[in-house]
């Protein structure tokens, strides 16, 4: 599998007068990253300069060659973004158009659109969702659609935003289930350490930048040790 | 407004365009009419249309509960000032075009609707103004008016369970700011689908 290169070079980020990142140097190229850090340690921001959602005040971002800040339209074949909550990222009343949005986005007309659609709901087996109104789905198949509408549009590497603060337990490890078996590079935030199984590397965010950044134990192991000193204090 | 009826019915299947120019006509033909019975007749059409959709359509006209007391109190000023006749008048025209456009919303998947706005929308277009943009806001508007209606209701849950009193209007900055973020978050979701760009924040 082919993972893309995901480059961010001396980036500085100011978000209403806060240095959120200082001159971050940072390779992003593994097949599965996972990105961890306490509330407000910019997380969220670091994911939004990756497909242009934000802007970096310097620096440079690169991925597979394309700048992010030429904005978000122009990235969205690169970077799949899942929100946190289904409930922001599901425009339409129903599956099928919720789905060929993107698509035809790109360029593509209904027909083409729905083609594609209806192929990849069959792939999944959940050819029977097309009609269904999206609020009436689940939590976890809200979020479903919401990867399956991403993954509609090809991008290289899918980026995840605490995927499952509002999941059940089964349904989260219904979801990452689902996550593994992406042949995407996957780039996830979240405070659900065991949601990292299998992950080749984690990068801890903190106050000053990269906190830690190595295999996945390890980065844990800190970050852990780290929260209990945190709370006690 | 309410949300979309994942039951086909044969609303559903009629064109987005003939549903939106029914409507118009209703609200036209409706206007200067002065007979209770033609008013009846209207109501007791609109409502045998709910009941044609099935038991999931008939259980979307709790939408007029939240409307309840303030048609009571329309109801009641009218009956008051102009009689009985008259108020029911003014009433039933209210709720056939209330539930009329209801329907239409329930019914109409959001792309079907953005074709009528942007057709409607044609002698814009003409003068150069980007009118499948206009278009789609309409449609977002259209979908998220529910959203903003259970925001309404959540704020005045939060509002009561902590003992707030009468001035309900006080729930109104919070309910704009959860809009505008709201409003944020929709536009970061078409953003990152490759839809309109976003301005640079
Ligand atoms: N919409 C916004 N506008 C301006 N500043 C923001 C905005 N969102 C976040 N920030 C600032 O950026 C900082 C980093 O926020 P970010 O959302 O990236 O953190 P995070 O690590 O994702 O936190 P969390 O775990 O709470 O999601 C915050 O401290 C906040 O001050
Ligand atoms: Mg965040």
């Amino acid at each position: 599998m082919h993972t893309p290169s995901i480059e961010l070079s001396h980036v500085t980020l100011i978000r209403e007068g806060r240095t959120i990142f200082d001159d971050l140097t940072l390779s992003l190229n593994e097949s599965r990253i996972g990105i961890i850090g306490f509330n407000g340690s910019g997380k969220s921001s670091l994911i939004r300069l990756l497909n242009g959602l934000l802007t970096a005040d310097s620096g440079t971002i690169s991925i597979n060659g394309k700048d992010p800040s030429k904005g978000p339209a122009a990235m969205s074949t690169e970077v799949g973004f899942v929100f946190q909550n289904p409930d922001h990222q599901l425009i339409f009343p129903t599956v099928l158009e919720e789905l060929i949005f993107g698509l035809q986005n790109q360029g593509k007309d209904k027909s083409e659109s729905e083609a594609e659609a209806l192929a990849l709901l069959k792939e999944h087996d959940r050819l029977d969702w097309k009609d269904l109104p999206v609020h009436s789905l689940s939590e976890g198949q809200k979020q479903l659609i919401c990867i399956f509408s991403v993954l509609l549009l090809k991008p290289k590497v899918i980026v995840f935003d605490e995927p499952f603060s509002a999941l059940d337990l089964p349904t989260r490890y219904q979801l990452q289930k689902v996550i593994s078996t992406l042949s995407q590079q996957v780039i996830m935030i979240s405070h659900e350490l065991d949601g990292f199984d299998g992950f080749d590397r984690l990068v801890w965010l903190g106050d000053q930048g990269v906190v830690k950044d190595g295999p996945t134990e390890e980065v844990i192991t800190d970050y852990k040790q780290h929260a209990v000193k945190t709370a006690e204090s | 407004m309410s949300l979309y009826l994942a039951q086909i019915s044969w609303l559903h299947r009629l064109p987005a365009g003939l549903k939106l120019f029914c409507l118009a006509i209703a609200t036209v033909l409706l206007y200067p009419v002065k007979e209770v019975g033609i008013i009846s007749l209207a109501v007791a059409v609109t409502l045998g249309i709910y009941a044609s959709l099935g038991r999931s359509g008939l259980a979307q006209l709790k939408l007029l509960k939240p409307l309840f007391w303030m048609m009571l109190a329309i109801f009641a000023l009218q009956y008051w000032t102009m009689g009985l006749a008259e108020a029911w008048i003014l009433l039933g025209r209210m709720l056939v075009l209330i539930l009329l456009a209801n329907a239409i919303s329930m019914t109409t998947r959001m792309d079907e609707m953005n074709a009528v706005f942007q057709f409607l929308l044609t002698p814009l277009r003409w003068l150069g103004v980007q009118t499948q943009r206009i278009a789609f806001a309409l449609s977002l508007l259209i979908r998220f008016v529910p959203v903003l209606v259970s925001f309404m209701h959540a704020l005045l849950a939060a509002w009561r369970a902590r003992g707030g009193q009468r001035r309900y209007w006080q729930i109104i900055a919070p309910l704009v700011v959860q809009a505008l973020r709201m409003s944020d978050q929709v536009a970061e979701a078409v953003a990152a689908r490759g839809g309109i760009p976003k301005i640079k924040n």
